[in-house]
């Protein structure tokens, strides 16, 4: 289960940033007290539009970022306090985290599974399989700069769930990726959730989301401004689709400009 | 963990055929030709000043020189014409390079030495050479400190009749093992100025270019921060570091210092030392193990910084600039220790981090480090390396370094 109990993120600028940002003030209020519960057996969505904090959420639940204020616990551990305990846990799906392109795809997945604790038969058994689901088979042993770009996407995948985490951070999974390869992602996602995992990603594609997610948290500007079921959702802002109901919630917020 | 991080970071490098010729065979292939080179031409220039006959003019020579001059003369390459000569005439051919040397010596010279007391001035001779020419100045030499040093010792001969005198003189004459002796002294004394000066700036070289690209490299391509996500302690990612990119540090500059060996030959030759290097110089097991010491400390605290200004820089690029002061700084304290005097340094200064290692080296060289002095700068070195490490491992923690948060 992953806990976010008022959880605000606040940035320090420097000079420099404040003049790329166009922003007067020293600091940026990037997440604003949010709150949200995810469960198990779940497909989560963070929902919103660029810049809404939906990066900054999954980052702080991955231990990459501190939150300035509230708390998060993931399986319950402290984000701040327990980072270690809550990284043996998670696997952090993104595409700034990169692998390095001089090795091959199977000392990548033995040196991740190293790092993980794993035995060597473990992580035999665990590339097998990940290398057989996402068709890497063949590339095993080719440098990961050779491969393609969806290969590489999909070997960053493997890399990341190499101990089987309880826990399946994924920000904006299917976000440059081919057709194809979407589709096998997103149809592994759900294979996880059978599974009793949890998995919380996040995106601006609302078709994606009313698709993949059980539940949902909308967020704009940092606030959350809706959660629940996709169900409730649309209930709570009598709309046919996700789409309409996220421009609903976006003209109550914002306004009209949209 | 530990060993599995470094020897990623091993794997990384020995296996990109880039890296290992840019890091280990590059520099070490322009240091030999570059050394062989400097030390042929050397060669060469001292070769042609040894052919070169010198012209050198005597003026008012008394009998007893002309006399003693004829029995060396052979030993020299050295045209000498006897007379009586003008001073101000041979300025000018002196200056243009066309005359060597003039010496002129004292009006009755021999009946001045022979009545030569404590009480009067002792009679001159004066010399007129232009020591901005390779030629003038080694025919300076070799009459000043040759010929008339000779001259000299026999006129005391002359005068003190002493039979022991006479025999201390020829022992002395004679003795060439102590001319060899002395020889290798100084071919070791500048080894002693040149080798830890050169090991301090290669260790350094030859871990810039790989720390940069595998660490603020590693951030700028995103791999880091995948790194970061393992259960992984940061302090065992930033000694996993720091150890692997020394070990690459030390095999680089033993490449560089394989190929300074190798070169030797060809820049002893040019000083007439053959035979005579570090090779020579019989080191005991202590002092190996001290030099041992010494170099993996201060590749510690290179590497350290190297990590450490990687890290905190957000690309290769941005590293490169931050780079350059440091090495400064490390050129600027290896050269330093090349002009002090070996022996009596104060314990402090082998306290000052860098400055101390290449220090306590140039002090091994000449056989004078202390334990203490060897103690106080490992120490001092280990104690800096830890620090850097734990500031390493700060920035690992630092999200505004690390993501730019």
């Amino acid at each position: 289960m992953i806990e976010v109990k008022n959880f605000t993120k606040i940035y320090h600028l420097s000079k420099k940033q404040m003049k790329e940002q166009k922003l007067k003030a020293s600091q940026k209020v990037a997440v604003d007290h949010i709150n949200f519960i995810a469960k198990e057996g779940q497909i989560f969505g963070l929902l919103g539009p660029n810049g809404a904090g939906k990066t900054t959420t999954l980052r702080s639940i991955a231990t990459l970022l501190n939150p300035t204020k509230g708390e998060i616990i993931v399986q319950g551990f402290d984000v701040t306090k327990n980072p270690t305990e809550v990284r043996r846990r998670i696997g952090f799906l993104t595409n700034e985290l990169k692998l390095d392109t001089h090795f091959t795809p199977a000392y990548t997945m033995s040196f991740f599974g190293k790092l993980h604790s794993m035995s060597a038969k473990d992580i035999d058994s665990r590339t097998e399989e990940l290398f057989e689901y996402f068709g890497i088979k063949d590339f095993a042993n080719k440098k990961i700069s050779d491969l393609s770009t969806g290969m590489m996407q999909k070997l960053s995948i493997a890399v990341s769930l190499i101990h089987d985490p309880e826990v399946v951070i994924f920000d904006e999974p299917t976000n440059g990726l081919d057709i194809i390869t979407a589709r096998a992602v997103t149809d592994y996602l759900q294979k996880l959730k059978e599974r009793g995992k949890l998995i919380i990603v996040s995106t601006h594609i609302m078709t994606v989301a009313e698709k993949l997610c059980d539940k949902v948290a909308i967020i704009i500007g940092g606030k959350k401004v809706a959660d629940g079921t996709i169900l409730e959702v649309l209930n709570q802002t009598n709309a046919t689709n996700l789409e309409d109901a996220f421009f609903e919630l976006y003209k109550e917020n914002v306004g009209e400009g949209v | 963990m530990l060993l599995n991080i470094i020897s990623k970071e091993l794997k990384r490098v020995f296996s990109d055929r880039r890296l290992v010729i840019s890091t280990f065979v590059i520099p070490a292939i322009s240091i030999y030709v570059l050394y062989s080179l400097m030390g042929n031409m050397m060669g060469n220039v001292l070769g042609d000043i040894e052919r070169h006959t010198s012209i050198v003019y005597v003026s008012n020579a008394p009998q007893s020189f002309s006399n003693y001059f004829d029995t060396v003369k052979d030993t020299y390459n050295m045209e000498v014409d006897f007379g009586d000569y003008d001073k101000n005439e041979f300025t000018e051919r002196i200056r243009s390079g066309e005359v060597d040397l003039l010496v002129e010596f004292e009006d009755q010279f021999d009946a001045k030495v022979a009545s030569y007391s404590d009480s009067n001035q002792s009679p001159e001779i004066m010399t007129f050479s232009n020591p901005s020419e390779d030629y003038s100045n080694e025919a300076k030499n070799n009459f000043v400190f040759d010929i008339l040093e000779g001259y000299e010792k026999e006129i005391l001969t002359d005068r003190f009749g002493n039979i022991n005198y006479v025999k201390a003189f020829d022992v002395d004459a004679t003795n060439q093992e102590s001319a060899i002796l002395d020889e290798k002294k100084a071919a070791a004394s500048g080894l002693g100025m040149i080798v830890p000066m050169i090991l301090a700036i290669i260790l350094f070289a030859g871990a810039m270019g790989i720390g940069m690209d595998t660490i603020a490299g590693e951030k700028e391509r995103g791999t880091m921060a995948t790194l970061l996500l393992t259960p992984i302690p940061r302090e065992t990612i930033a000694l996993g570091k720091v150890i692997g990119l020394g070990i690459v540090a030390i095999i680089s500059a033993a490449c560089s210092f394989g190929a300074i060996i190798a070169s030797l030959p060809n820049m002893l030759s040019s000083f007439g030392g053959e035979g005579v290097g570090p090779i020579g110089l019989s080191f005991s097991i202590l002092q190996y193990v001290q030099l041992f010491v010494i170099m993996i400390t201060l590749v510690g605290i290179y590497v350290g910084l190297i990590c450490l200004i990687s890290v905190r820089a957000r690309s290769v690029k941005e590293a490169g600039t931050y780079m350059a002061p440091i090495y400064m700084i490390i050129m600027i304290a290896a050269f330093s220790t090349m002009f002090s005097k070996s022996g009596g340094v104060a314990l402090y200064k082998f306290a000052i981090p860098v400055y101390g290692s290449v220090t306590a080296i140039k002090e091994m060289f000449s056989f004078e480090l202390s334990l203490m002095e060897f103690g106080v700068t490992s120490g001092v070195s280990i104690i800096v390396t830890a620090i850097i490490i734990k500031l390493i491992t700060k920035t690992f923690n630092d999200e505004k370094v690390m993501f730019n948060a």
